[in-house]
């Protein structure tokens, strides 16, 4: 690893380079464009004086803009690369990172705006999600094998759990995360994309429209959430950990959540009656995201035994990448008793190369450069997600009478998630 | 509760016996359903046969096993009978070599005693019941708290002499006042004919309700464990049928060949050792409806009923769905010698060591569903299982372009050598790559269930665990005489054919695959070879 990694090092640090301005500067764009005009003569002319290319008058140059600046500048940076930086030949990509928008309404506007700038087929909405090695899974875990799309549906799941949890607190990010809270951060992007995957009808095919054609078409079916759909929470002091409020970076009214759980009801034949549910938070016991599909108990069980519970198939995004079954099966022994059993699929056994893992980011950048698209995010399915958690967001953020429910630093989060789950008749899986 | 009423098993063209309630005899009544019942109770166990090898070498251990565990109380008496001229000590010493070298091995030895006697001696046995008699009664006078004896015979006997002990010990040894159960090894019988001519010799001589006939392969673990996976785990239900499954093959592979005691086999054949009891036992279990329930005093027989169905709706087994092999001396390697070169086999022996069987279930579950089942020696690995194939997604193929990447799902069970659970499947490669790998998730038998019961090794042998349901008088795990008579019924047109017509068994190499033919008939009935499999094609 060493050695190969630091000589490819010392060739990749000297394609560096810097060039200062304002996001909302158009003769900094020009300054931009004009380094990088330069460089590209510069590179086309080696590689046309290298033999192979020598013939070739025909070599473009394209251009990728990564986007990693503050929401607030964000429109008059896209305007600056549309009008000031464009790749004359070649094409033009821009990768653009969340926030995208507050609410229904500021993303209504903020796509005009982009879209004034910018084509849809240029524009790259990373969901970093979306690029995890088990996410990208759910493709293949659902269509390439028999056995699991018979019983994927209302018939034989009982419950669908989307889960993400952090075991640390918002530590030096408050000021910037106290605008936000958790549903924004986290649910209505990265899990709800999570939800739609797991949920969507099989695509015409692999192509990324194809995909994400589904994908807005679930986003679709998904009922409208509201305030009672919701637990809200925010975590205090315990231990030697502060709590939320003790953050200098915030202010001390703030109703701020930083874990919510809510249930999803989805209007199709597929999935009526079956609870998605779905958990978010920081300042917990653990660190894990996590996908559980729990089926529904035996029906007519001859084993006597009542509290057996169903299956599951859990699938652990983070950490330690792992698949695997819950099932019950007879213990070693002399007894017929019954035990749950686990058949596992852990990524860091199976695959030596699975220890090098390339990060979501690696991998989605590898995309735009292929103009590959199925692993970003469309308009229209983050006009659906806003629509599906708009009004409830604001409804619960103008209620000056609703608080979130303090929970622990290093705690499973507020009680009141239980209760959440049972009002539905299920319960949330735990290991 | 009054009992319910007795069911007539369904009867076809030969006439079974009555349904087991039926023949509830009164001396079962007392600790009806024992369960745990036996511990308090006074027992006495009788090994027919105790200088043989399978006395030795798996009775005994077993036994002790149960006694050293508490399964079998420490006041209990075990007597060895056979004909040799044995003192207690020397039956002591014989079996001490085989037992493990435990803590609890002498208290165990000195509750082992031996009667001498001939198996077809009514006066003999007679002696063995005095000697049983004299036992109880002196523990009743010790006062224990139920005052019932029971009485267990394990008849590790050979054939020949099987009938004439049976009837002798019905005869003579049944006085005591609690349950008298007798368990039976196979062979059980060698042909439809012989099988019927054994029940009629035996015939009023013990109850079905007394007779315990094992089946080893029903006291594995991983078999035990069938049942558990099919019928508490509502994932596999749904698709455990012909909708979703391509194919179902049971395999037994061993890699050594009679080494020796060829002459004993020769008369046997690979399909009466294994294929039609074991496998055709693991069959039953997989193709099974649920049954009504698998607990309570009915249990037992409500789970034998479903095997004798599903059993009955076997389709006679047609010639082209055969291949049989014999192994020939190993090519490179050892040099191992071939079936024929064996001191006791005759030269022009047809005799298979090696056969594939293909199997088709009449109802609307399995309905042209192959069931292969695959048994050999000397081939080239040592290995048992069970694979449950499904069909292909019908995405896979528009969806995946890498189709020939991915694999169809199956689920396999392996009995040996060692126990696991995996389910094949497909998942992306993980990485930059877009294709598909075939990978496994894992039931890590090995390590997950490390802690079994309090102190008790992992792995209790089959034998051992037969037998303490046979204390608890649990009959699920044991052949029920109308499963033997279709099990018969199915086997013996093949079997008769090969000895009428002496046909050639393919040759195949010690320590190969076995005959290609083989993974031919394979294909053709729809088994999905994938990648990592196929080898021999290459």
């Amino acid at each position: 690893d060493g050695e190969y990694c630091s000589q490819k090092m010392e060739e990749f640090l000297p394609k560096i380079h810097y060039v200062q301005g304002g996001y909302d500067d158009p003769e900094a764009f020009k300054r931009l464009d004009a380094a990088v005009s330069k460089l590209e003569t510069e590179m086309i002319a080696d590689s046309k004086s290298a033999a192979k290319d020598s013939h070739r008058h025909d070599v473009g140059a394209n251009r990728l803009f990564y986007l990693a600046v503050p929401p607030s500048v964000f429109s008059e940076a896209i305007a600056g690369v549309n009008q000031g930086a464009r790749a004359p030949h070649g094409w033009t990509r821009v990768v653009v990172e969340k926030p995208f928008g507050r609410d229904a309404e500021s993303y209504a506007k903020m796509r005009v705006e982009v879209a004034e700038q910018l084509s849809e087929d240029e524009t790259y909405r990373i969901d970093h999600y979306l690029g995890k090695e088990l996410v990208q899974n759910l493709m293949t875990l659902r269509f390439a094998n028999a056995i699991f799309e018979p019983i994927w549906n209302r018939n034989y799941i009982e419950s669908v759990e989307v889960t993400f949890k952090e075991n640390f607190g918002v530590e030096g990010r408050a000021g910037y995360f106290d605008n936000i809270g958790i549903i924004r951060d986290i649910m209505q992007n990265h899990l709800l994309q999570v939800l739609a995957l797991v949920g969507m009808e099989g695509p015409l095919s692999l192509h990324s429209e194809d995909i994400r054609n589904e994908k807005v078409k679930l986003l679709r079916s998904i009922k409208q959430l509201t305030p009672e759909d919701f637990v809200l929470g925010q975590y205090r002091a315990a231990g030697k950990r502060q709590g939320y409020l003790d953050d200098p970076d915030v202010p001390n009214s703030s109703r701020c959540p930083t874990f919510a759980a809510c249930v999803f009801n989805i209007n199709n034949r597929r999935w009526d009656g079956v609870p998605f549910l779905m958990k978010a938070g920081k300042a917990l016991d653990e660190r894990k995201a996590e996908i559980r599909i729990r089926f529904k108990k035996v029906p007519g069980n001859i084993f006597g035994a009542s509290n057996m519970n169903g299956n599951e198939l859990v699938i652990r995004v983070q950490p330690d990448e792992a698949i695997y079954l819950k099932i019950t099966s007879k213990v070693p022994g002399l007894t017929s008793r019954l035990d749950e059993s686990r058949l596992n699929l852990f990524y860091r056994t199976a695959w030596e190369e699975s220890k090098d893992i390339p990060d979501a980011y690696e991998r989605l950048i590898l995309d735009v450069i292929h103009g590959e698209k199925s692993l970003f995010i469309r308009d229209d399915e983050l006009l659906v997600a806003w629509d599906i958690f708009s009004p409830a967001l604001l409804a619960m953020e103008n209620d000056h009478q609703l608080k979130p429910e303090p929970y622990n630093y290093g705690s499973t989060g507020p009680v009141e998630c239980e209760y959440l789950a049972a009002k539905h008749g299920v319960k949330w899986g735990y290991d | 509760k009054p009992p319910p009423t007795p069911r007539n098993p369904p009867h076809q063209t030969h006439t079974l016996p009555l349904s087991t309630m039926q023949q509830h005899g009164p001396e079962d009544k007392s600790c009806w359903f024992s369960g745990t019942q036996y511990l308090s109770n006074t027992l006495t166990i009788a090994v027919l046969g105790a200088s043989g090898d399978l006395a030795k070498k798996k009775t005994f251990p077993s036994l002790f096993s149960l006694f050293n565990l508490g399964y079998i109380p420490e006041t209990a008496l075990i007597l060895g009978y056979a004909r040799s001229d044995l003192s207690d000590a020397d039956l002591r010493e014989r079996i001490k070599p085989f037992l493990p070298d435990e803590p609890k091995r002498d208290k165990f030895l000195e509750r082992v005693v031996y009667v001498k006697g001939a198996y077809d001696s009514e006066e003999d046995f007679g002696q063995l019941d005095a000697r049983m008699a004299g036992y109880e009664s002196g523990a009743k006078d010790e006062g224990g708290e139920c005052d019932v004896a029971n009485r267990l015979f394990y008849f590790a006997l050979p054939p020949s002499v099987f009938a004439s002990a049976a009837r002798a010990v019905s005869a003579t040894c049944q006085t005591n006042n609690g349950w008298k159960r007798v368990i039976f090894e196979k062979p059980f019988g060698h042909s439809l004919k012989s099988f019927r001519k054994l029940v009629d010799d035996i015939d009023s001589t013990f109850s079905e309700s007394q007779i315990y006939r094992i089946d080893h392969y029903l006291g594995k673990e991983m078999v035990q464990n069938l049942m558990a996976l099919r019928f508490t785990n509502a994932m596999f239900e749904p698709i455990w049928n012909r909708d979703h499954v391509q194919s179902v093959s049971i395999h037994f592979k061993e890699n050594f060949g009679t080494d020796g005691r060829g002459g004993y086999f020769d008369s046997i054949g690979i399909i009466r050792d294994v294929m039609q009891n074991h496998l055709l036992q693991v069959l039953s279990i997989i193709a099974m409806e649920p049954p009504v329930s698998v607990s309570g005093e009915r249990g037992s027989e409500f789970l034998r009923d479903e095997k004798v169905k599903v059993l009955q709706s076997i389709e006679p087994i047609k010639i082209e769905n055969v291949v049989l092999g014999q192994y020939l001396k190993e090519i490179d390697g050892q040099n191992r010698p071939g079936y024929r070169d064996d001191d006791g086999v005759p030269n022009d022996s047809v005799t298979p060591t090696f056969a594939t069987i293909v199997f088709y279930i009449r109802n609307a579950r399995w309905a042209g569903v192959p069931f292969i089942m695959r048994a050999g020696k000397a081939l080239n690995e040592r290995k048992s299982e069970i694979r449950v194939q499904f069909k292909r997604p019908a995405t896979a193929d528009y969806l995946f372009s890498e189709a020939e990447h991915s694999a169809p799902n199956e689920l396999v069970m392996r009995l040996q050598p060692e126990e696991a659970i995996y389910l094949k499947m497909n998942v992306k490669t993980p990485g930059l790559a877009q294709t598909t790998t075939v990978t496994e998730m894992n039931l890590d038998y090995q390590n997950r269930f490390k802690e079994t019961e309090a102190g008790e090794a992992p792995e209790p042998d089959a034998y051992a665990r037969l037998i303490l349901e046979v204390l608890r008088g649990r009959h699920a795990t044991f052949v029920r005489e109308d499963e033997l008579q279709i099990a018969w019924e199915l086997f013996d047109p093949l079997l008769e054919k090969i000895e009428k017509e002496r046909s050639e068994p393919i040759g195949y190499a010690y320590g190969s695959r076995g005959p290609k033919e083989s993974d031919e008939l394979f294909e053709r009935v729809g088994f999905q070879y994938a990648g990592e499999q196929y080898h021999w094609k290459k």
